[in-house]
Formats: C-alpha cells, structure tokens, sequence
C-alpha cells in the first residue's frame, strides 16, 4: 500500500555528502515527522521523495514502486512549501485547482473539487481572492487545499507553519492533525519545531548532520532517548544534564558531581567494575522534585530565577556551572518555590548516558 | 499657531534633519533644469516669425501659422505617417523580442552556453549605431554583401535593398532588434530571476512541463515588469531611433523612411527654418505626452501596475 521506504538514501552536493545513508519506513496513513537543528538534511530527504533534488544512492519506492528515477510529477505526491508557493496572479480557486487543470481534468469536476476542498478549509468566501490579499493562515490553508486536491497517496510538508505567528502555528497545527484523521494519508512532515513534532507525529525522526538518531512515537523519545543529542532535542524545557563519575557502593550505583552524589537506577549496563566511569545525567526538567521522598536523594541549590507560567513555574538555577531548569506545579501560588534549597531525585527518573559515545545506558530492547 | 506656521516650522526642521538627502538629489534637479527645462523657453518660437538676429524674446507672434504650414506639407504628412508605421512594427516585432529572448534563455539549463550565447546578443548594444549602420548597409550591399553573396548561391540577381523603399521598414525594424533585443531582455531575465523558485517546485510537483510552467508561471510573474517597459515604449514611440533612420536611409527611401524627427532635422538643422522646426518638435513632444498618460492610465485600470 501507499507506505513510503527510503533505504541508504545518500544525497551528495558535488563532492559534499550531506545526507549519509538514511534508512525509513512510512507505514501507510502513518504521520511522521522529522525533526533536527537547522542545516541537518531535513529539507534535502523530503525533497529527495518529492523528486526535486536528485537521489545520489540508496534506493526509494512509494507504494512498493521504485521511484528512483520516477519524475515527480509521477509519484503521486503534493508538497506544501514553507512560503506556500502561491501563484500570484492566481485567485484562491485557480490556485486550488493548478495541479487539477495541469492534469487536464475536466472543468466541472475541477470546479467541484475545489470547492469540497474549499469547504472542508473554510475558504469558500475567498475563492475569488488574491493571494495578497489573504492572511499568512489563509494563505496556508489555501496551500493545504492545492495539495488535497491532488488525492495524492503522500503528502510532504516542508516546515508549513514557520511563517506564522505563534498562536496561529498551534492552531493551523490542529487543523493539520484534524485534516490527517480525516483523510487518512501517509503524511512526511518536516519541522525543526520539536512541539510540532510532538504533537503531529504517529512517529517522530530525529535527525542530526544527515543521519538518523533516532526514530519512535513521540512518548518513546521522551521517555527513552536513545542519545544524549535526542534527549536534549525533545522535551521543552531541554533535559538537564550533569557531567559526573560513577560510584559503586555495594550492589547500588551513584553518580558524584561537586559536593554531591545521586542515587541512580539499576542498569544492566553499568556493573561494579564501571567504578570511576564518565557519565552524563539527563534528567528532565518535570521530573525533578521540590519535596524529599523516601527513595530520592537530593542536591542543595539556590534559585536565581522563577518564571511562573500559571499552573507551573520554571525555577532556573546552575548545577556544575551549568543552567538547570525545573518545572514545578505552584497549586496557584509560588510562595512555597521562592525559598527552595534542595531537588530531589528518584533514581528512575534519572538518565544516563555514556560520556564518550553519547548513547543511554539499558536502551530498551524493544525499541532498538 | 495657526497651521501654516506649524508646517514651515516642520519643514525647516525637515530640512535641517533631512538636507543630506536633498544635497543628493541637486544634481540629478539640476541636470533636468538646465537641459530639459531651461531649453523650454525656446519652444516659443514655434509661434513667433523667429530670426537669429531679433532672438527669441524680440520675433514677433505668429500664433499657430507654423503649424498650419506644416500641415498643409505632404512630406510632414507622409512623415507622421511613416513613424506612425514603424511605430507600429516596432511594437509588434522588437518589443516582445527581448521578452522572447529572456524566456528561451531562462529555459537554457547549460550555465555556459546560456552566458555565451548571453554575451553575443549583447555585444550589438555596445557597438556604436555609426558603426551597426555601416554592418547593415556592408552586408546588404548590392556588389560584396553576404546577403546579395547567398542570394546568388540560389541565382537570384542581386537586390538593391537600400535603395528600395519597399525593404527599408524590414532593414531598419531588423537592424533595431538586432542592436537592442539582447540588452533590453536583461530587465526580463532579472524578472525572470525574481520569480520565487518554490513556484516552480511546486509547479513540477503539481505535474507541470516546462511549456506549462512558462505559460502559467514565468509570464504572468513578469508581467508587471513587461507592462512597464510597454508604457516606457509607448512613451518613446515616436522617438523612432533617428540615428538609424538617418544612417540607413537615402532620397530614394523617403517615401516610406522620412519619420518627423528626421523631417525635424532636415527642416531645422539643415534648412534653418528653426520655428518651423520647433512646431514639429512641439507636436512629437505633445503626441508623445498623450499617448505616455493613456497607456498608463490603461495599465493602471486594468492590472495595478503603472509608472505613477
Ligand atoms: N543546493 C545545495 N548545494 C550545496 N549544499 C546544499 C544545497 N542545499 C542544501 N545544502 C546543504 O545540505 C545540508 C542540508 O540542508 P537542508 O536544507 O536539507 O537542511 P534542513 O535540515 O532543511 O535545515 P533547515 O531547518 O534550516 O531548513 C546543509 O548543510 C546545506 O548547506
Ligand atoms: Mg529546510
């Protein structure tokens, strides 16, 4: 069926390798996003499966056919663009209908399409409308509607929400998730917005540098990051993290920084003889805690910074020299955070990852 | 404060925040006073029975006699008309020439045939119309041009062109292109060039070939551009390039070659009739106005775009 394969994908600049063998799998009807800092070949992937740039090596098939040398126009794909690609010149409609009338369909059928399209948009009042004359969300449900039209098997969204402003961005974002549960078509979608991810995706790609770190639904990668770039790339707040040595005492592991020393989680991984061993603890900014437990064993702080957002508020402070955020509930009042001396730790919600490889400790065996 | 103070009060603060700008601008005021609006008081002897030696101030008025003379001159007549005639050709073959040219280079996707073949047309720009005159007349000489030359391969016998005045229009509209149509398609190409590529990704994506996509992109995209340089053109219409005229025609090609400014010229320069000339003038530069105010109040009606 319409899923999308990408295997060993290579993409090559003249000499430049910037996309160094990427291997996906896009379930049919699924949402994935890639995700990754800027410059990282998110771009250059999705425009590799629309056909616009070519494939230097590796192998692509759309709906268990090799589209390698297919021309886009041939794969069956709409793309909608960052800057939505309006034609100016064009109404609402005409520019709904472009890829309908290229195709030679015929008028009455056009006209029919575009306005369900319109419909299921909201656009129906500005059909006649100039693209300069529509607002930046208008303009992009006007982009949305040229690719619906299609009845594409694939859609490919190249960070469509970036030109607009935050409050419509998470709204647009509804929609987007709406329009996908409605009409059931495998969606790539590319964003370097980790929220967006998160709340689009069925499954999220985290890219970096032109390769895949790592790839899982959104609550696998917050849960368990396979690596300490993806740890820091997903969640908002980023996860802390803390450079510290390893301690064995007894059939327990500790983590010593400064003064300090953390009671971590079993792991499989690290036994009695990693004494001494460099690591880096990740610990998310929501689960960190401003009241002592019995398992949890704490760090003395003093906060520079509260930033309150309503039902939470995000205490800033440094541990080893380096910014450390928690985000704490205030139960309506933030008197009880302003005196805080000490967080505290379950070891369960404590990460820890390799110093010289960057990758987590006891990665699941069912995500690998 | 009444009104009026507070605004010279602005403006003296206007200027003194303000007076680099204006010092900027002076020389471009100045060019245009000195030699486009000083010269205007000269007009006036378009209605004065003028001599050299009562000046301009002292000729006595004469109201619209020249123009009456004029009128009543076939060669004026016939002149009019043969501007209006090239006018015309030069609106329907050299000014979409350049446009032509920028689409076919735009489709071009070697980048160094595309500069090469780029630089060629562009060379005739640079040459002086002395010399582009003296190309045309060598190359369609009866005796040794290679037109009469390739003509012969086919035992045709050779073809006085220049002295016919049935080739003239062909000559001059051709030689026109061939001068200008390479230079003037760099303002297209930049238009071209301005054109958002994602229109064009999209386009292929969509399923467009490259015919479609400069049907339905490339020309309307530079469409504002190319109804400027119209409304410039229909300005300049009657202007039809003297220089070229005056190279490249003789007595026997009057008939259809004499355009007003050469009959200017010929009247006023070489004849000394400086009022009657002057009149001439006067009625190109009146034509001129109308036609410049009407495309622009067209194109400004009809697609938003226009000079003013
Ligand atoms: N036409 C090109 N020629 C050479 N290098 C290119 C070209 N296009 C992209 N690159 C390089 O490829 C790499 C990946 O670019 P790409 O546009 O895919 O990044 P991206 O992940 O989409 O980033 P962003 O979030 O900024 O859009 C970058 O390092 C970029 O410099
Ligand atoms: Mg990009």
């Amino acid at each position: 069926m319409a899923g999308v394969t990408l295997d060993k994908i290579v993409k090559c600049y003249g000499d430049i390798e910037v996309v160094h063998g990427i291997d996906l799998n896009v379930a049919e009807k699924e949402f994935v996003v890639l995700v990754g800092p800027s410059g990282c070949g998110k771009s250059t992937t999705l425009r590799m499966v629309a056909g616009l740039e070519e494939i230097t090596d590796g192998t692509l098939t759309i709906d268990d056919r090799l589209v390698n040398n297919v021309s886009p126009k041939d794969r069956d794909v709409a793309m909608v663009f960052q800057n939505y690609a309006l034609y100016p010149h064009l109404n609402v409609a005409e520019n709904i209908a472009f890829g309908l009338r290229i195709r030679k369909v015929p008028k009455d059928e056009v006209t029919k399409q575009v306005a369900e399209v319109a419909e299921i948009l909201g656009l129906t009042e500005y059909l006649e409308r100039k693209p300069a004359d529509l607002s930046g969300g208008q303009r992009q449900r006007v982009a949305m509607g040229r690719a619906i039209v299609r009845h594409p098997k694939v859609f490919l969204f190249d960070e469509p929400l970036s030109n607009l402003d935050a409050k419509l961005r998470t709204q647009m974002r509804a929609e987007i998730k709406r329009l996908h549960k409605r009409l059931g078509v495998t969606s790539i979608y590319v964003t370097h917005d980790q929220v967006e991810a998160m709340t689009l995706a069925d499954r999220i790609v985290v890219m970096a540098d032109g390769r895949i770190e790592q790839i899982g639904t959104p609550m696998d990668l917050f849960n368990h990051p396979k690596n300490i770039f993806v740890a820091s790339f997903i969640g908002s707040p980023p996860m802390n993290q803390i450079e510290a040595e390893v301690e064995t005492r007894g059939d327990k592991l500790f983590a010593n920084f400064g003064d300090n020393s953390l009671e971590l989680p079993a792991l499989n991984e690290l036994s009695g003889s990693d004494h001494g061993r460099k690591v880096t603890l990740g610990i998310r900014p929501e689960h960190i805690m401003t009241q002592a437990d019995a398992d949890t064993s704490s760090i003395g702080v003093e906060l520079d910074l509260i930033e309150t957002l309503g039902s939470e508020a995000l205490l800033h402070t440094t541990v080893m020299d380096k910014p450390f955020v928690v985000k704490a509930e205030t139960h309506g009042d933030i008197k009880h955070l302003e005196n805080l001396n000490a967080f505290h730790f379950k070891p369960g919600m404590i990460k820890v990852f390799d110093r010289e490889t960057g990758n987590v400790f006891d990665y699941p065996e069912r995500l690998k | 404060m009444t009104n009026l103070q507070k605004k010279s009060q602005w403006l003296i603060q206007h200027f003194k925040k303000e007076w680099q700008i204006y010092v900027l601008l002076a020389p471009a005021m100045i060019w245009f006073f000195t030699f486009l609006y000083t010269p205007m008081y000269g007009l006036q002897i378009a209605f004065k029975d003028y001599s050299i030696f009562k000046g301009i101030a002292g000729s006595p008025w004469i109201g619209f006699e020249h123009f009456q003379t004029l009128f009543e001159n076939d060669d004026f007549i016939r002149a009019i008309k043969n501007t209006a005639i090239l006018s015309a050709y030069n609106l329907l073959f050299a000014f979409p020439a350049p446009i032509i040219l920028a689409l076919m280079f735009n489709e071009i996707l070697n980048q160094w045939y595309k500069k090469g073949a780029q630089t060629i047309v562009y060379l005739p720009h640079f040459i002086s119309t002395v010399i582009l005159a003296g190309i045309v007349i060598t190359a369609f000489s009866p005796s040794a041009g290679i037109v009469n030359t390739v003509l012969g391969w086919f035992g045709v016998d050779p073809v006085y062109f220049l002295s016919k005045p049935e080739w003239f229009r062909p000559i001059f509209i051709g030689s026109g292109i061939w001068q200008e149509a390479g230079f003037a398609s760099i303002v297209f190409l930049a238009a071209i060039a301005g054109v958002n590529p994602s229109l064009y990704e999209s386009a292929v994506v969509d399923g467009a070939s490259r015919w479609q996509m400069m049907w339905k992109i490339t020309i309307p995209s530079i469409l504002p551009t190319i109804l400027i340089m119209l409304i410039i053109r229909i300005g300049n219409l009657l202007e039809v390039s003297f220089e070229l005229v005056i190279l490249l025609y003789q007595p026997a090609t009057y008939v259809t070659a004499d355009v007003v400014n050469t009959f200017i010229y010929r009247q006023g320069i070489q004849s000394g009739q400086y009022d009657l000339a002057a009149a001439a003038g006067l009625f190109n530069a009146v034509v001129a106005f109308i036609l410049v105010m009407t495309a622009n109040t067209i194109s400004k009606r009809y697609s938003r775009t226009s000079l003013w």
